[in-house]
């Protein structure tokens, strides 16, 4: 009940956010924050539920983004399908990708991602003459205006792209939420606690660790679409590795395994930065910093953490020692 | 022809060398502890920028100048150790993987702050080109194939003929029995971080007088490394040896003769393929024996 609540607080606040803050700034840090969300929830899905940490969702917000802008700008279909066709594409190649690196665990098959981001990488640097290389491509256009009941919804506006991207966090969460609560679900994170134990009880476990691994690349590939048509001009620094690492850290950060965790996450890794107002530099000190402190300190992250307390706060210590277990 | 394909030969077995001192250090790393340490390269790119502030600022010599700054290595490889993945030692092991990605953020922009963003190459002297039948043999190029395999002759013994050798072969073998026979496991910890950081630093050094220390490099330079364990089977050492010099040779065939933009791609599909064929890499895993 509780939990109803507070879900429908946060969403609530989240509608109400462009009418309270009065710069434009706090909105696209909104949708900033949004598209960060989308991405960290994917993330969520390898990382937290299924124990595969992968560095290439950076790369694969890449291939979303300039999928979907390609087929805009050259292929000249409207934005909309551009949008949706985007994830397929990236899910096309996270399949070639995951095929050959889930074959490796653990640390490996993190390594093994993070090679195919620098390869996705050099490849949106180097082929010029589809990508622009370093130089980017321009004139992404925003999503065809649509009209509701007589009024005509703009998203060349930032106030409605913020509505847009909070309208697709929803559907990815609908999406999580139930992916999640599923049978496959169960299966991820049977994987996750005992991978050995899982395939011994007659599971093909690798089926599933590729639908993970897939399921959460064309997360990413999304959020880049939206990205893209978001900000209109695109160059290959936005998917390089250290936005991986970004999107691990908010999952981290927040709670890895929890569906808000990602969510928060994301949030603190798109504000804090700019709260503070540091240089870039700084700021990926504190990072590592902060990756290095929670892990040793907080290993489950902030929002279970926060439960916890608030289960103790309110229900003795006993609900809260027995949600532990 | 032939001429052209000994040259990329031995530009490639340079090259691999380096590969090699840097996959070594985390291949006994991995071998020890099972952590994938990723800040490996940031740490071989320390290396390289403190030899340069020893040469220019100290005025030692090229030599002097390195050692120190293995020793240096070291010490900040057993910082490394205790400080950060000593505490979760008992944790999975995704969490000393994150713990590794927070480090390489750490030292990596630690890098840039104290030296700057400008790429330097530590000067050697070594300016002389010998030219063999048509292969030219530049000084440096020799040099670096030759310190790389004193090191790892210096390494092979150091593991095989000495007491702490024959600890660290036990801890990678068997830790609970290791641990049982009276092994300080904790020492022996502190010993291989110490180590594998020292060779890192080396590797660092022969970059930056190949190539240059430059911010970007390190994070290339461990992805590489991690490329070699794969191809050698992880925890291996003689698997570390060929892993690198077959990298690096193929690396430089693919420049020359394909596209020296795409170089690291091929790479890195040299790496998916042995995946694919020989999970378990070319040389089979025998785990630092």
């Amino acid at each position: 009940m509780s939990r109803i609540v507070l879900v429908a607080a946060v969403a609530l606040a989240a509608l109400a956010f462009p009418q309270m803050v009065t710069s434009n700034y706090f909105i696209h840090l909104g949708v900033i924050a949004i598209i960060w969300m989308i991405v960290a929830q994917g993330t969520n899905v390898i990382q937290g539920y299924t124990g595969y940490v992968t560095i290439a969702q950076g790369g694969f917000m890449g291939i979303g983004a300039y999928g979907s802008a390609l087929l805009s700008v050259n292929a000249g279909l409207p934005v909309w399908i551009a949008i949706l066709i985007a994830p397929f594409i990236t899910a096309v190649a996270a399949v070639i990708a995951g095929y050959p690196s889930l074959r490796v665990k653990g640390h490996y098959f993190a390594i093994v991602t993070m090679a195919m981001n620098m390869v996705i990488f050099i490849v949106l640097v180097n082929w010029i003459p589809v990508t622009g290389g370093d130089a980017g491509m321009s004139g992404i256009p925003a999503p065809e205006p649509i009209s509701l009941g007589g009024l005509e919804i703009n998203f060349e506006r930032r106030v409605n792209y913020y509505y847009l991207v909070l309208a697709a966090l929803a559907l990815v969460m609908l999406l999580v939420t139930a992916v999640v609560r599923s049978r496959v679900g169960l299966v991820l994170q049977a994987i996750r606690q005992n991978e050995t134990f899982a395939e011994a009880a007659g599971v093909a476990c690798w089926r599933y660790k590729l639908f993970s691994f897939v399921f959460s690349a064309s997360l990413a590939g999304f959020a880049g679409a939206l990205y893209a048509h978001y900000l209109s001009f695109l160059s290959p620094a936005p998917f390089s590795v250290d936005h991986s690492l970004n999107a691990i850290l908010a999952v981290i950060l927040g709670g890895s395994g929890t569906l808000a965790g990602p969510l928060v996450g994301a949030v603190l890794t798109t504000a804090l930065p700019e709260m503070l107002r540091i240089a870039e530099t700084f700021r990926l000190i504190i990072y590592g910093v902060s990756l290095v402190l929670v892990m040793i300190f907080l290993p489950r992250g902030l929002v279970p953490w926060v439960a916890d307390l608030f289960g103790r706060f309110a229900g003795g210590r006993k609900d809260a020692e027995a949600e532990n277990r | 022809m032939l001429v052209d394909l000994i040259q990329q030969l031995f530009n490639g077995l340079v090259i691999g060398s380096i590969y090699t001192l840097v996959a070594l250090g985390l291949t006994i790393i991995f071998g020890i502890l099972g952590i994938a340490h990723f800040a490996h390269g940031s740490v071989a790119m320390f290396g390289g920028y403190i030899t340069f502030f020893f040469i220019t600022s100290l005025g030692l010599g090229l030599f002097p100048a390195m050692a120190l700054a293995m020793a240096v290595g070291a010490l900040l490889g057993v910082g490394i150790e205790r400080i950060a993945y000593y505490p979760v030692r008992n944790a999975p092991p995704i969490n000393a993987f994150i713990i590794a990605l927070g480090l390489t953020l750490i030292i990596e922009k630690s890098n840039l702050i104290l030296f700057g963003v400008d790429q330097i190459i530590i000067p050697t002297g070594f300016t002389r080109v010998f030219n063999i039948g048509g292969v030219t043999l530049p000084e440096l190029r020799v040099y670096i194939l030759a310190i790389a395999a004193v090191l790892v002759i210096a390494l092979t013994i150091l593991i095989q003929r000495t007491w702490m050798g024959m600890a660290v072969r036990a801890v990678a073998q068997n830790r609970p029995a290791a641990v049982l026979m009276g092994i300080n496991v904790n020492a022996v910890s502190m010993f291989v971080f110490g180590l594998s950081s020292a060779l890192g630093v080396a590797a660092g050094v022969l970059v930056g007088a190949l190539f240059a220390v430059a911010p970007g490099v390190s994070g290339g330079l461990v992805v590489k490394g991690f490329a070699v364990l794969i191809l050698g089977g992880l925890g291996s050492i003689p698997g570390a040896i060929v892993g690198g010099l077959v990298l690096g040779v193929s690396e430089t065939f693919a420049s020359a003769f394909i596209s020296s933009a795409y170089k690291d791609v091929i790479a890195f599909l040299l790496m998916i393929g042995v995946l694919l064929i020989k999970p378990e890499g070319l040389m089979r895993r025998s785990a630092a024996r």
